[in-house]
């Protein structure tokens, strides 16, 4: 491994070195604001490092080339969104905060693995690290008993179907004695009737139910709705953003290497969780009363949508999936982020209540959190809806029929939910009395990442040219 | 000068939405919604000198503000068109516009609404003025749906009162029944030539189609159904007398002066067209024909001083159609200008008559206002005279004899059509100074108990003055047109002895009607009502006074049905399939919401469960 390859894994390198500069800081002296600073500042870095690091094949496990660097950066920005959530969220609930910041450096840094990983060695690594941290950022308000009650309920499910994961691996190695993706994804698509000893494809079975759960796709979904609900709300956007996000590059740049779609039992199985996902996702949250977990089930349902993209794996599949994540990352931290910016020193808003007439209240954080809702629905002029349609067309294009027509119906299904909520928020209330407690103080940097992820959505909602066009600039070399 | 045209629609548009958006005090309201009005019609003032002074080459000036769209040859620019026909529209439009404002800032004061009152007027003079300048009939549209969406805005004015609500719904669902034939008619119209532009229009339909061919009489026809229900012409003409509900400044300016001659403004403007289709141009002069007389005998019967007014309108409307339908394009325009005159100082006199005795409609009620309000009086009669046609005097005769010369000389006239507009002179006549009679004459019935100030007194007296002074431009006005308005031959010629015998006969027949209503309504009242409660005058009476019943006759036949089909379809099948749909998702989220138990022991299984599962169908499939 020479000097070339180092300076290519300089994001993933400036990552780490800040988690590790944060963690020494916080051993000279305890400082909120000075951790916050080191993160955003190596966050910004790390992103910035991603447009003029030079791609290249880092050793046989990671293979840092556009592709990797585009959701690195992805990844990355949306971390440092959180980061933004994060600062006054910690500064009003818990005294120790720094380590936080830790958790999710080190986080991040597992899911950037996954991006760029090409062997399944490094695949397990990156699910390993980013794991790890997030136990710790569930649970991070350790004397409150939800948090707590998430984490363990998160841990002691991704600790199994981590052990899935790793036999699932086992599995595929014994039977090949090879695992970069490229060979194996070669030999499953070559090898109709299976390999030697016939493992090669329930093992890779048991490693996408490793994938599907860290995905929460159905039927490995159950433990979201209680994550999201128990974890703090930024803590739940990064689950929902940052830990789906790199597992599902991972799983694009996998599927358009291997073509997945020409072994017809695998294509079978992607095929009944992406339905049972888009089903099980809008109808679990169409008559919950609570925010987070009707967040929670939406995400379920649209990790099926973005499975319909990998499934197709075309390039127009792959570019659609891309375009989807990124919207996707747009709405659910705008979302959580105002969920964030409501929640009180007590516990989150994530009752019906605490929205009830907020458009009365906060007109224009309704507004935002309207548009949102009404992105994640899919209606014109939000980046939702461009997503969702690039999504249809790379599904026809293939002839995916079945796969569309379940994403259209379940999409008219979600619609209920989500104008639910907003039919909520737009409820005049009765008399004046309706103002429950006061509001929590305005935080700035939280309004400034709410106006921002709206001028996104709107932007890439209705000017999606130059998004697409670095979209086409990424994925140009994996095919 | 002329490039401030744009400035004519656009200002009252700005104002709109500033008065919209802002919460101003009322001072400021009046300011700003009188204000911008008044530099309104001032530009269209100057504007329309400088075209009279140096017109240009080809006789009309285009001014394109930008390209709308361009799909698959659809290319609607926003352009207005300024030639002598929009011109006479827009200053009139504006003229008038302004003084009714002036008018409201007292009118209206202390009322609730007033910064919306003043948002909704001033939009709708924006509309309004977008309508008559518009270069394309899709732009034209757009200013037709904005003055629709205005009139249904003030005639629901004051909401909290359910019966306004349906008043404006009244007259918002009866006209869009012709706004459909309408779009239908600008449908086929691109269709078959390929433009919206009204002058491209004109000269391809002059050449694609023939005389009396099947699309220029489907086009010309769809377009009188619109010009029909926007001009409350038989038989769509219900809705007017109910859109009385609104503000009585609104009814001045919407439904008398303005907007309710837009269908006249259509088809003038679209005159070429109808050349070509012979038959809906003689259906248009006898859609006004009946028209007028229906209403003339409406308003006869009617308690209510607005109804009266509004009855009025329809039957003066009529003359319009009448002048259009037998070719006497300027006749139409000409009345069109001196109606938006005496018409608007009526309502404004009614609303003074009707504010003052604290809100009291009905006429029976009236009485001896003549030495109470003597400014309102005064100008109130002049108007009267000029609507029902004081020869020599007063612009109404002016107009009118020429619209009745005009039934019998011009292409498409006939002895016949002529007759009615005589009949028509003497009900208007008749009711016309009934009303005078009865709110003025006679003993006083009740107490003033409001005097108008200044701002509704002014715009007063200046309608009076146009009222008389405005028919004395007949003969310039008329040549002026000519250049747009091709003259019928009949109509040219100097006067004749056959025009001077009609204008002699017409002021005869107004004469008579005058009499009648002094006889009926002044001297021996009793003669009237002797004759109302005669069981075939009962009869007739209660006839009239339902407008000839088509209120129950439309109830009948169209409402009952559709509200017998929504109740009847209510249960139906299709809405059950419908609702089955929703109760499935109900029972699936029920199901799907027991696995979300919170125990961990089950989710672990559940994924365990899904493992199998599908180890099973990659194994077995």
């Amino acid at each position: 491994m020479g000097c070339v390859h180092v300076i290519s894994l300089l994001p993933l390198l400036i990552i780490a070195a800040t988690s590790v500069v944060v963690l020494l800081a916080i051993a000279v002296r305890r400082n909120h604001a000075a951790a916050f600073g080191l993160t955003l500042a190596g966050l910004a870095a790390g992103i910035c490092s991603t447009f003029f690091t030079p791609p290249n094949q880092a050793t046989q496990l990671l293979l840092m080339d556009r592709y990797a660097f585009f959701f690195m950066g992805l990844l990355m920005a949306a971390s440092l969104f959180i980061a933004l959530l994060s600062y006054g969220y910690l500064a009003a609930r818990e005294a120790r905060r720094e380590e936080f910041y830790v958790l999710l450096l080190v986080a991040t840094l597992g899911a950037m693995t996954l991006t760029a990983s090409s062997h399944f060695t490094s695949l397990f690594l990156g699910i390993e690290i980013l794991s790890v941290a997030l136990y710790g950022l569930i649970a991070y308000l350790r004397d409150r008993s939800l948090p707590l009650e998430a984490g363990i309920k998160y841990l002691v499910l991704a600790g199994s179907s981590s052990a899935f994961l790793a036999f699932g691996i086992a599995l595929v190695y014994a039977d090949l004695g090879v695992l970069d993706f490229a060979t194996v994804a070669q030999r499953i698509s070559s090898t109709q009737s299976g390999s030697a000893l016939g493992l090669l494809i329930p093992g890779t079975v048991l490693i996408l139910v490793g994938v599907g759960f860290k995905l929460a796709l159905a039927p490995f979904h159950m433990w979201t709705p209680d994550v999201y609900e128990g974890a703090p709300a930024p803590v739940t956007a990064f689950v929902a953003t940052v830990s789906k996000g790199g597992m599902f590059a991972l799983l694009l740049r996998y599927f358009s290497l291997s073509g997945a779609d020409r072994s017809p039992r695998l294509l079978l199985v992607l095929s009944i969780i992406a339905i049972a996902s888009m089903l099980a996702g809008n109808l679990l949250a169409l008559f919950s009363t609570n925010i987070k977990r009707i967040l929670a089930y939406s995400s379920i349902a649209h990790m099926g949508y973005l499975l319909v993209a990998a499934e197709v794996s075309s390039r127009l599949g792959v570019g659609a999936g891309a375009f989807y994540l990124v919207a996707y990352f747009v709405m659910i931290l705008g979302a959580l982020g105002v969920v964030t910016l409501l929640s009180s020193g007590e516990r989150d808003a994530d009752r019906f209540e605490d929205y009830r007439g907020l458009f009365w209240r906060r007109p224009v954080l309704a507004l935002i959190f309207t548009a949102m809702l009404l992105s994640l629905a899919g209606i014109p002029l939000t980046a939702g809806f461009l997503a969702k349609f690039y999504l249809v067309a790379a599904g026809a294009d293939s002839h995916a029929w079945l796969l569309i027509f379940v994403l259209v119906v379940t999409s008219t299904i979600g619609l209920f939910y989500y104008l639910r909520v907003v039919g909520v928020m737009f409820h005049q209330p009765a008399s004046e009395r309706l103002v429950p407690e006061p509001l929590p103080r305005r935080t700035p940097a939280v309004s400034v990442v709410l106006v921002a992820l709206s001028a996104f959505l709107i932007w890439f909602g209705v000017f999606p040219s130059p998004l697409l066009r670095l979209i086409q600039f990424a994925i140009g070399k994996i095919f | 000068m002329l490039r401030l045209l744009w400035l004519v629609p656009a200002i009252p548009l700005a104002s709109a939405l500033a008065l919209a958006v802002l919460r101003l005090s009322q001072k400021t309201v009046a300011w700003l919604g009188t204000c911008s009005i008044t530099a309104s019609s001032v530009i269209s003032l100057l504007v329309s000198i400088s075209f009279l002074n140096a017109p240009p080459a080809s006789g009309a000036y285009t001014q394109i503000l930008w390209r709308w769209f361009d799909v698959n040859g659809l290319r609607p620019e926003i352009a207005l068109y300024l030639d002598p026909l929009s011109l006479v529209m827009m200053v009139v439009v504006a003229f008038v516009s302004f003084l009714i404002h002036l008018y409201s800032t007292e009118f209206m004061s202390g009322d609730d609404g007033y910064g919306r009152f003043f948002a909704y007027m001033n939009l709708f003079v924006g509309c309004m003025l977008t309508l008559v300048l518009a270069n394309n009939l899709l732009l034209l549209y757009l200013g037709w749906e904005g003055v629709g969406l205005c009139s249904y805005l003030l005639i629901g004015f004051w909401y909290r009162d359910p019966a306004n609500g349906r008043a404006g719904r009244k007259a918002f669902i009866v006209t869009r029944a012709g706004d459909t034939a309408m779009v239908i008619g600008l449908f086929l119209l691109f269709h078959d030539l390929g433009t919206l532009n009204i002058q491209d229009l004109m000269h391809r339909a002059v050449l694609q189609w023939p005389i009396g061919s099947s699309g220029a009489l489907a086009a010309a026809f769809l377009l009188l159904s619109g010009a029909v229900g926007k001009s409350a012409q038989l038989p769509l003409q219900t809705w007017l007398p109910d859109a009385m509900a609104g503000p009585t400044p609104v009814s001045a300016l919407i439904h008398a002066a303005t907007m309710v001659t837009a269908g006249v403004y259509l088809i003038a403007r679209t005159h070429t067209l109808y050349s070509l289709a012979p038959q809906a141009q003689f259906a248009a002069a006898v859609i006004g024909a009946a028209t007028l007389l229906m209403a003339g005998f409406s308003a006869l019967t009617q308690h209510d001083l607005k109804r009266v007014l509004a009855y009025s309108t329809i039957s003066q409307i009529g003359y319009m159609f009448l002048a259009l339908g037998v070719g006497a394009w300027p006749a139409a325009i000409f009345h069109f200008m001196t109606h938006a005159f005496f018409k608007a100082l009526l309502f404004l006199g009614a609303g003074i008559v009707i504010e003052s005795l604290g809100g009291e409609h009905d006429i029976f009620r009236m009485g001896g206002l003549r030495q109470k309000l003597p400014v309102t009086f005064w100008t109130f009669l002049v108007a009267g005279c000029s609507l029902a046609g004081l020869p020599l005097i007063t612009a109404g005769a002016f107009s009118k004899g020429w619209i009745v010369w005009g039934a019998y000389s011009a292409a498409n006239g006939s002895a016949e059509l002529w007759v009615v507009a005589l009949a028509g002179v003497f009900l208007t006549a008749l009711y016309t100074f009934r009303m005078i009679f009865l709110v003025f004459f006679g003993q006083q019935n009740s107490q003033v108990t409001r005097k108008p100030g200044p701002a509704m007194v002014i715009p007063c007296l200046i309608l009076a003055f146009l009222s008389i002074a405005g028919g004395y431009i007949r003969t310039p006005f008329a040549s002026y047109l000519s250049t747009v308005l091709a003259w019928n031959p009949g109509i040219t010629r100097s006067p004749s002895f056959g025009e001077m015998f009609s204008e002699a006969i017409v002021a005869l027949v107004f004469f008579l009607g005058l009499c009648l209503a002094y006889v009926f309504f002044l001297r021996r009242r009793d003669y009237s009502t002797v004759l109302a409660s005669s069981p075939a005058g009962s009869v007739l009476h209660r006839f009239w006074f339902s407008d000839w019943g088509m209120d129950w006759l439309y109830d009948h036949l169209f409402v009952r049905p559709v509200v017998w089909i929504a109740k009847v379809g209510k249960g139906d099948p299709i809405d059950g399939f419908y609702a089955g749909v929703g109760r499935l998702n109900e029972i699936a989220w029920r199901g799907l919401s027991l696995s979300q138990s919170g125990r961990l022991r089950w989710y672990a299984a559940a994924v365990a469960a899904g493992t199998i599962v599908l180890i099973g169908v990659v194994i077995f499939s």
